[in-house]
């Protein structure tokens, strides 16, 4: 298997059931009475406060004024001695950290592999542009060059390999988006570096 | 008027300066104004690039070129070009030459196999080498370094660097606050200075570090089975989030045990030294991680 025939089929897949979805669907039909219920019941409350306030004129009256700063002051003072407690408490967590991708991308195989389709066709142009110019590199250096090339193409397949068993870990995902970034990096470093 | 093509109005330009031997090897001497801050471009295929800065506003190229190359320059005060033309591009000949150049100027250099070696420059640096070795040292402003499979060292404290290879080593003694260092297969080393943003990475090369985190600061390690072996004093500062899909974790850093991995497999460890405050992420598919105390 290799790496320019794993996602086409998948794809072709993908495409395959997203265009079988509908472009539009309805929403249930007792959907806008419950939205229209949640919208009308906090108006409804906040009536009610605004006619409190109006009709008791509690901002006038010292003895209430007197025991709302009293609660303020007890609550406050009980929330920091919950939060303090709480830190001084902290352990570090048994269970390991969510490990959260370090850049905003793919997070699993399936829109790993849309992603996977564009390095390949990238890093198939800078090959084929570099195969143009290779005769301006020395032979040595050609050699070096196709090894580090073998060497980022077998961790890309060991790593797609692992992502196959196991579509959704993020963490292999992450690692492949990087040897398929190393790889283009290398062939536009070396394309540019043999034109001139 | 009459109009001469540009082709033609650089030849006529550079004609003057070549050093016209052509039978074998010729000492070339040459000086040009820049200014303090001016910028030189440099492109000599094979032997070696001596750039030295100094506090002049000029520029000083001395050197021996082999047989049938020459030497042309040409540009003004605010930047200027030199280039080693060679008799035979298929089989050029080694020219070794040493350039003086403005502190703060800022510097291009290009080579085939030419070893570039940079000191003195408190300016920019562009370096390009196909398989050359690219050495700087002191503080430039900012290092951008690349090569095929040479190898790149750095020692000192430039404001920002970027350097990268296939195969060849890319090491740096010093700090900076900004760096990205990447290779294939040549190893990683880093050492004795202090990061706030920086990114480590090879594939299969080994990455060793000794240095301290600045406290606020973001830094990656990434590999896919090169051993990452990372050593930080026990009062630096650190978040670390460390995974490995197939390889072992090893921590000496603090009393935090590695888990087992949440897909099944391979090794996951979340540990602060220091209170923490420098978020250090850590990814390796298959090569062993080891987190130490050092100093």
């Amino acid at each position: 298997m290799t790496e320019d025939n794993i996602d086409e089929e998948s794809l072709r897949d993908l495409l395959a059931r997203t265009s079988a979805l509908p472009r539009t669907i309805e929403p249930p039909a007792d959907a806008w009475t419950a939205i229209r219920a949640s919208i009308d019941k906090p108006e409804a409350q906040y009536a009610a406060r605004k006619s409190f306030w109006r009709t008791t004129n509690a901002r006038n009256n010292p003895a209430f004024l007197a025991a709302a700063a009293v609660l303020l002051v007890a609550g406050s003072s009980a929330i920091t001695a919950v939060v303090i407690g709480r830190q001084a408490n902290r352990q570090p967590s048994p269970v390991a950290a969510s490990v959260q991708p370090r850049a905003a991308g793919p997070g699993t195989l399936a829109e790993f592999t849309l992603v996977e389709n564009g390095y390949i066709r990238t890093a198939n142009q800078l090959a084929e542009v570099l195969r143009s110019e290779e005769s301006k590199l020395s032979p040595e250096t050609v050699t070096k060059l196709q090894e580090s090339l073998r060497i980022i193409d077998a961790a890309i397949l060991e790593a797609r390999n692992a992502l196959a068993a196991d579509p959704a870990n993020s963490a292999i995902v992450e690692m492949l988006s990087g040897s398929y970034e190393q790889k283009l990096d290398l062939l536009r470093r070396t394309t540019e570096m043999a034109r001139s | 008027m009459k109009r001469i093509s540009l082709p033609f109005a650089v030849l006529a330009l550079l004609g003057p300066l070549a050093s016209g031997s052509v039978d074998a090897q010729t000492k070339a001497i040459r000086g040009q104004a820049l200014n303090p801050d001016g910028a030189i471009r440099i492109y000599s295929l094979v032997g070696t690039v001596r750039i030295v800065g100094w506090n002049r506003d000029s520029v000083a190229v001395r050197g021996v070129l082999g047989k049938g190359n020459s030497l042309h320059m040409g540009g003004g005060r605010t930047g200027m070009k030199m280039f080693v033309e060679g008799m035979n591009e298929r089989n050029p000949q080694p020219a070794h030459i040493e350039v003086s150049v403005p502190t703060r100027a800022k510097v291009w250099i290009k080579t085939a196999t030419a070893d570039v070696d940079v000191s003195g420059v408190t300016g920019s640096l562009d370096i390009y080498v196909v398989g050359g070795t690219i050495r700087v040292t002191g503080n430039p402003a900012d290092v951008n370094a690349e090569a095929i499979d040479g190898a790149i060292l750095i020692t000192g404290s430039p404001g920002w660097v970027r350097a990268k290879s296939a195969s060849g080593a890319v090491s740096l003694k010093g700090s900076s606050r900004d760096v990205t260092l990447s290779t294939v297969s040549g190893a990683i080393s880093v050492a004795g200075g202090r990061f706030e943003r920086a990114k480590f990475e090879t594939v299969t090369g080994n990455i060793g570090f000794g240095g301290v985190f600045e406290r606020g600061g973001a830094v990656n390690f990434d590999t896919h089975s090169g051993a990452i072996d990372l050593g930080i004093p026990g009062d630096a500062p650190g978040d670390f989030d460390v995974v490995s899909i197939a390889g072992p974790i090893t921590n000496k850093l603090t009393s935090q045990r590695p888990m087992a991995g949440r897909y099944g497999r391979g090794a996951e460890l979340s540990t602060s030294n220091a209170n923490g405050g420098t978020r250090i992420s850590i990814r390796s598919f298959k090569g062993p991680v080891t987190l130490r105390r050092i100093g």
